[in-house]
């Protein structure tokens, strides 16, 4: 009963101290990718992603209803770092809908601008806006409509203390008059945040304390539509999981109180949570976060994606196999022979026949791709062409002499020629995320199967040179390459037992698999060379590879593989890969399959579109 | 010089050409759709007094189309001259237009005419023409289509003089937008800061970008009376995609620069 009264007291005192207006909010997710594509136009830095800003405490004066309700005390800001453009999830705090989405725009036009980070934070916005209102002028209307609106939302000088008063002045002359002052007057309580400039003082990803990953895959739990999945990055630090060996629990609850979010490393067995909902609540609340690394998987996991600085690099020496060099964008580097990547078969292979429930598939494929297979052919009859075609000539006269009515076929032969001077390299990712069920009855490695093997019946018949390969790391000094079928192999049932035999593996260090595949790929003789990528996620590894760190090495091996003139084209199944897909393959260099089980039957179908 | 067609010089592509054409030596021009590539070649012949044939290559372009056929008039055959052949007739320019377009066993017919042989052998006829001095042979190219199937032999790449044409400079531009147009200058200076930012989405975004050529389409609409901003929609954002968000995203930055 007390529960129940509670809740409903708290509903009633948010909703009346809230001012936003839900019914005329505008989420990110309506409008990220036309955002996106607004930042890259108006010259932001296309390698960056966009996501939701965590709110942040913003310290200020409420009001009292506010108060009362503890709500107002966060704000959802934009900002802008190495890798991320943040934008608020939300944006309701005008009634009318055009303005809240005036403002996304608006954000977006402003972090698009270079400014000199040393000045002060007021005088770095005014010198945004200026330098934004300069270069587009058809933004100066917008940008006066929202200051009109935004005044009166804020609070009115007034009625605060001097030193406060003088701040909001400030602002709000700032606001009016971008480039008019110099800098705000302090005050001991922060000032309301300013909803049309960047974050004042965004957080800061921590810096990373954990030794380095123990080689346990990092388990991805299965995708659950019915999780709620936070577009939102948490701001996190890293820090190792306790190995829950020793340990006694020792702590003086009493002298210290730890807050929420702080990291304690106390030997606590991890309990399934199945109350996911309120995990994630949870987690909404924090202002960090701190994770360990484990191999176990719970159950039920809440996906959020963390915001996790890069951990330490590893020094164990590199073993044999092949030396690749890896990009680091950070630095603008190209770091000689940094991976050692490893050619390797499966061992205990068995030969095998198609799968059975294949069979048929295959067998429309290859009469459907037989078609495509070289041909030279003359067409007689054509109105048009190199020849004159006698036979119709001849027919043609020798009726008109015995007085028949001739029809007005076409005298001429024409020749039609279908070239395919074509090698294809197929190079799947196998890394662990390949374990998950992509559907009721098959996990993403048995569809990737699937797809290789009707792949290769359809490219047996167009008699397209091909290849494939299977790919995926341990960090950069255990990159697994799975020959599946060289170039030089025939398709037959000893390929056909390695793609049988294929299984998940660990990690999926892009970069270096695809430079080993390009070289492989540049030495075939054919003039058109196509280099087909299939996967399921961003590239990652163990180490620093991640997030744009992993996608720029990429995007560097993929611009290597094109200045060898090879072709790369990406198959992908992750619904996400918009946000980052066309950075790297550009925006007609890749396809995304919304149904994991379709693969099988889209991706010939794809590849024949690809090279008619 | 009757109607010289306008070209705005843009470095020493005009130089290069006229060294070419005394030297003899074939030319390839390279460079982005809409970016002058044409009507350089217009300008240039206009300038030299020379007559112009342009073939449009296309995938079922063959060497008879080039060179010539017999056809049948009144039940008889008659040899007829292709644009190449004309062209070598009359020691004019022969212009092919997006010449990978063409299938790469057509191109091979110009290779005797692109050396120092200069001749063109037709063997239907069994003749063998040799080329005039005043004779050029230029071939145009666009390097960023995602065409991946076509490319050029490299035998008859190494055949040409090569001149890459970009877009130009945003003053440039903007001249070619005032000179082709007559708009006036400040919303010359918008439509080409509208084109800029949009060339940066190109490989990203957009497969092909704003060309000069859709400017001054842009451009005529606005000259004509047409309001700006629908103007830039009808002749660069529909032109420029067919996927509904990146198109507002591009009005978001045609709003952002006439205003809305």
């Amino acid at each position: 009963m007390e529960e129940y009264v509670g809740e409903l007291w708290h509903k009633l005192v948010t909703r009346v101290a809230d001012k936003q207006h839900t019914e005329a909010a505008v989420s990110l997710d309506e409008i990220s990718k036309t955002a996106a594509i607004f930042f890259r136009a108006l010259g932001g830095d296309p390698g960056l992603n966009l996501s939701a800003a965590p709110a942040t405490r913003h310290g200020a004066r409420r009001r009292w209803k506010e108060r009362l309700a503890t709500s107002g005390e966060r704000v959802e800001l934009s900002w802008r770092d190495g890798e991320t453009l943040r934008l608020p999830e939300h944006i309701s705090i005008f009634s009318e809908r055009s303005l809240n989405r005036d403002l996304y725009f608006w954000l977006v036009a402003l972090s698009a601008v270079e400014t000199d980070n040393n000045l002060p934070w007021i005088q770095q916005n005014q010198q945004a806006t200026l330098a934004t209102l300069a270069r587009f002028p058809g933004l100066i209307a917008r940008y006066q409509r929202l200051v009109a609106a935004l005044l009166p939302l804020r609070v009115n000088p007034e009625n605060l203390p001097t030193a406060e008063a003088a701040q909001e002045f400030a602002i709000r002359l700032a606001l009016m008059q971008p480039g008019s002052v110099k800098t705000l007057p302090p005050s001991k309580t922060p000032f309301y945040p300013v909803a049309l400039w960047t974050h004042p003082n965004p957080p800061a990803t921590a810096g990373s304390n954990i030794s380095a990953g123990d080689g346990a895959p990092e388990r991805e739990s299965s995708e659950d539509a019915n999780i709620a999945k936070s577009r939102r990055k948490h701001a996190a630090e890293r820090t190792d999981m306790p190995d829950g060996k020793d340990g006694f629990l020792m702590m003086f609850r009493a002298e210290s109180l730890f807050s929420w979010t702080e990291y304690i490393n106390v030997n606590r067995p991890q309990d399934e949570e199945d109350d996911i909902e309120s995990a994630a609540l949870a987690a909404e609340d924090m202002d960090s976060m701190t994770v360990a690394r484990d191999g176990e998987t719970s159950v039920a996991k809440l996906r959020f994606d963390l915001d996790l600085p890069p951990a330490g690099e590893d020094e164990t020496p590199l073993g044999e196999g092949i030396s690749l060099p890896e990009w680091d964008y950070k630095k603008q580097v190209m770091q000689v022979d940094y991976c050692r990547l490893q050619e390797m078969v499966s061992a205990q292979t068995v030969p095998c026949e198609l799968p059975a429930q294949l069979r048929r598939t295959a067998r429309r494929l290859r009469s459907q791709f037989q078609a495509l297979a070289p041909t030279r052919i003359w067409l007689k009859g054509q109105q048009d062409g190199e020849e004159i075609d006698l036979d119709a000539w001849v027919r043609q006269e020798a009726d008109l002499l015995s007085g028949v009515h001739a029809d007005s076929r076409g005298l001429y032969r024409a020749q039609v020629n279908q070239q395919r001077d074509l090698a294809c390299l197929l190079l799947a990712d196998l890394s662990l995320s390949t374990d998950t069920y992509a559907s009721d009855h098959a996990r993403v490695i048995d569809v990737i199967r699937d797809s290789l093997f009707l792949f290769s019946e359809a490219l047996t018949a167009t008699g397209d040179q091909f290849a494939m390969y299977g790919f995926s790391s341990l960090k950069r000094g255990n990159i697994r390459f799975n020959l599946l079928k060289s170039f030089e192999e025939k398709y037959d049932n000893q390929t056909r037992g390695r793609i049988q035999a294929i299984k998940p593996g660990y990690y999926t260090r892009m970069g270096a698999s695809i430079r080993y595949a390009s070289t492989l790929l540049a030495v075939q003789p054919q003039r058109q060379r196509l280099l087909l990528l299939l996967t399921d996620g961003k590239p990652n590894d163990l180490d620093r590879y991640e997030g744009r760190y992993g996608i720029e090495d990429t995007r560097m091996a993929l611009h290597e593989a094109r200045q060898h003139g090879l072709r790369p084209f990406c198959v992908t199944i992750d619904n996400e890969a918009n946000e980052y897909l066309p950075h790297l393959f550009g925006a007609s260099g890749f396809a995304v399959i919304r149904k994991p089980e379709d693969l099988p039957k889209e991706l010939p179908l794809l590849y024949a579109q690809m090279t008619h | 010089m009757q109607n010289l067609p306008f070209y705005q010089v843009q470095g020493s592509e005009i130089e290069l050409f006229e060294r070419a054409w005394r030297n003899r030596l074939p030319l390839l021009i390279k460079g982005p759709t809409g970016c002058g590539k044409t009507r350089f070649v217009a300008h240039m012949a206009t300038k030299l007094g020379l007559p112009l044939h342009t073939v449009a290559c296309h995938d079922d372009l063959t060497a008879a189309d080039l060179v010539g056929r017999h056809l049948i008039v009144d039940g008889q055959t008659v040899w007829t001259d292709g644009p190449l052949t004309r062209a070598v007739r009359e020691g004019g320019i022969c212009y092919l237009d997006e010449v990978v377009e063409a299938r790469k066993d057509t191109t091979v017919v110009l290779h005797p005419l692109a050396d120092d042989r200069r001749i063109l052998p037709i063997d239907r006829t069994g003749e063998l023409l040799v080329a005039p001095p005043s004779f050029m042979l230029v071939v145009s190219y666009n390097p960023g289509y995602q065409n991946f199937l076509k490319g050029m032999k490299p035998s008859t790449r190494q055949r040409f003089i090569s001149l890459a044409f970009d877009f130009p400079p945003a003053a440039q531009e903007e001249a070619i937008l005032v000179g082709e147009s007559g708009i006036d200058a400040m919303t010359a200076k918008r439509l080409v800061s509208i084109a800029n930012a949009f060339r940066t989405l190109r490989d990203h975004d957009l497969e092909e970008v704003a060309s000069t050529r859709l400017l001054v389409y842009a451009a005529s609409l606005i000259k004509d009376g047409c309001e700006p901003t629908l103007a830039c929609r009808a002749a660069l954002v529909e032109t420029l995609t067919d996927d509904p968000e990146t198109a507002v995203a591009l009005r978001e930055v045609i709003d952002a620069t006439f205003g809305r």
